[in-house]
């Protein structure tokens, strides 16, 4: 007889731990965490990360933790799907791959085949990459791209010690983009100007329904504000603009609640960008996520990024740009173009 | 679908019977069992990886694997410290030294399968007469089973369920078939205890009406990239609960699903878009 206990192992029951990385010291912290998983030792972190025909939504469902080293780059150019914000050396680092958070649009569901998490537990090698190329010029970095770096604080520290680093080096500038309510981060850390704590900003509709496991809008823009009040710079992203029926009235609605929360003035400045993802993305998005309509949509192929029809785009675009103008002064709205 | 691969007869044997499973009457290279509704499959491999893989690439292949519902199951026995069964976690095979890894999704707890019963598992060339690492399982089909039902089958489809039958042995005729069907029969409740948990764990994804895509296709005289274009404004439908036919139904009642051209059928396939948008 079943006892209804759920079908899935609980997120971290499996820990997959690279032999040279198992006497690191985050290494033991983090299994100290976790002592009733399974701790099974691997070689390479590729061994189990790139297997093929692996669900990413499945595992999604029951997520396993690979601990391992990162002997290769980690730091790489910024997509040009992204936003630079005016930087001229715009790169971003890789030192989680995944995310606990489960959003049915995610790039990285179409970037790789594994819904697992790789944590490398090496930092302190990426800092040295990053060291050289500082030597070079200065860097704007994206730290928590392939992630949700504050969202795993608790389990890595990672957050901390970038923001420690990048003080160090003042030709650094950083931003830890999240969709986590958490706040207890600003009271460990020192601000910094050029620690950039980037929100995304979503409908509530949108978060409820296609942005699993994340923060409320509410609790983001909270914690937010307590960034701000503690003299973080914040940035504010627009971005996915997502489709929705009704999506005139839920991005409006939002900018309610973003007006009711935070001093719009004080932000560092704001982005939008409506949906878009490399077609290799998602042809692999539409095969794993039928049932998703955000995956689904009819998007146009263009220049080999897929994106809502240039009049759809446009519409709500400039609908929420001009409603932020009235927020915002101009010059800190950053559009992205990937057409130009 | 559960398709069972067991090395020898006498492992099978309670399974066959607890599943009134009936031998496979055409002729086939291996001893393959059936359950009246073709909800399981058995086959016998015989000993060793190559045997294992070319069972499992036979099953497979005969039967057609549906990977969002099926499962494949190895069942067996292996040598080790401790009598138990344990559900793997790891396989290495001895004889190259690489490693695999079946998806630990399922929470098995309740079929008698803890977490404390997962083990790794080292597939070896030949009977080990003791345990190189004791901590470790012995047996010798697990690593190609693995490989060749990989080339088609996800991680989370693959289940490895073996039962310590011994420590090692001098001589493979010391374990005799009586005393391994005993095993088997021992561990009977908790393997059919995951087959009744995995019945659930189907993953069938939703599924456009090919019929009407096609039909439709056809009268709007479209091209082979048109027709993708239909087939995706089918499935963001599907996905986004909206009703293609009727939408199909209002454009035939205005009379605009009669084209007599490509370029025509384009301009309704973008009325078709606009009103799903």
């Amino acid at each position: 007889m079943q006892s209804g206990k759920s079908l899935f192992n609980y997120p971290f029951s499996h820990i997959y731990v690279e032999d040279s990385v198992r006497d690191m010291e985050l290494t033991r912290s983090i299994l100290a965490r976790f002592s009733k998983s399974v701790v099974i030792p691997i070689n390479h972190y590729k061994d189990v990360f790139n297997r093929s025909r692996q669900s990413f939504g499945l595992q999604k469902s029951s997520q396993a933790l690979i601990l391992a080293k990162n002997t290769g780059e980690s730091i790489f150019p910024g997509a040009p799907v992204c936003q630079d914000f005016g930087y001229d050396h715009f790169y971003y680092a890789s030192s989680i791959r995944n995310c606990i958070f489960d959003c049915e649009y995610c790039f990285l569901k179409g970037m790789y085949g594994s819904g697992n998490i790789v944590v490398f537990v090496n930092l302190e090698d990426t800092f040295a990459e990053l060291e050289a190329l500082l030597a070079k010029h200065p860097v704007y970095l994206c730290v928590s791209y392939d992630t949700d770096l504050i969202a795993l604080e608790s389990l890595t520290g990672f957050t901390a010690r970038w923001a420690e680093f990048t003080k160090n080096h003042e030709d650094l500038t950083i931003e830890i983009r999240t969709k986590s309510f958490r706040k207890d981060i600003y009271d460990r850390i020192e601000p910094c100007d050029r620690v950039i704590f980037a929100y995304t900003i979503s409908p509530d509709e949108i978060i409820e329904k296609h942005e699993k496991r994340t923060a409320a809008l509410t609790e983001r823009l909270e914690a937010a504000a307590y960034a701000m009040k503690k003299g973080f710079p914040v940035r504010l992203c627009f971005d996915p603009v997502i489709y929705c029926e009704n999506w005139k009235d839920s991005y409006l609605s939002m900018f309610d609640q973003v007006q009711k929360h935070i001093d719009t003035h004080q932000l560092k400045d704001v982005s939008i960008g409506s949906f878009r993802i490399p077609a290799d993305y998602i042809k692999k998005l539409r095969k794993d996520f039928p049932d998703s309509p955000i995956c689904q949509f009819p998007y146009e192929n263009r220049n080999g990024v897929f994106q809502y029809s240039a009049a759809l785009q446009a519409e709500m675009e400039d609908t929420l740009v001009t409603k932020l103008q009235s927020l915002v002064p101009k010059e800190k709205i950053y559009r992205i173009d990937v057409d130009e | 679908m559960f398709y069972f691969v067991c090395a020898l007869y006498a492992e099978a044997k309670p399974l066959i019977s607890a599943l009134s499973l009936r031998k496979d009457a055409f002729s086939c290279p291996y001893d393959t069992y059936f359950s009246e509704d073709s909800s399981v499959v058995l086959t016998i491999s015989g000993m060793g990886p190559i045997a294992g893989a070319a069972a499992s690439s036979y099953l497979l292949t005969r039967f057609g694997f549906r990977s969002e519902k099926d499962f494949l199951i190895n069942f067996g026995s292996c040598a080790g410290k401790d009598p138990g069964l344990y559900l793997i976690n790891k396989i290495t095979d001895n004889a190259s030294g690489r490693t695999f890894y079946p998806d630990m999704l399922y929470d098995l707890s309740d079929c008698g399968l803890p977490s404390s019963s997962e083990k790794a598992l080292v597939t070896v060339p030949r009977v080990v007469s003791s345990l190189e690492d004791p901590e470790s399982l012995y047996e010798m089909e697990a690593s190609g089973i693995f490989q060749a039902a990989s080339h088609v089958l996800p991680p989370h489809r693959m289940l490895f369920l073996k039962y310590v039958s011994d420590a090692g042995v001098e001589n493979a005729k010391a374990v005799t078939a009586e005393y391994l069907s005993s095993c088997s029969e021992k561990y009977l409740p908790a393997v059919l205890s995951v087959l009744k948990k995995l019945e659930e764990a189907c993953e069938e994804k939703p599924s456009i009406d090919e019929e009407l895509l096609l039909s439709t296709s056809y009268a709007l005289h479209l091209s082979e990239t048109l027709r993708f274009e239909l087939r995706q404004l089918f499935m963001y439908a599907n996905a986004s609960g909206k009703n293609m036919e009727k939408i199909l139904n209002d454009l035939d009642a205005d009379g605009k699903l009669d084209v007599s051209s490509k370029r025509e059928g384009k301009v309704v396939l973008d009325a078709i878009r606009q009103k799903l948008i």
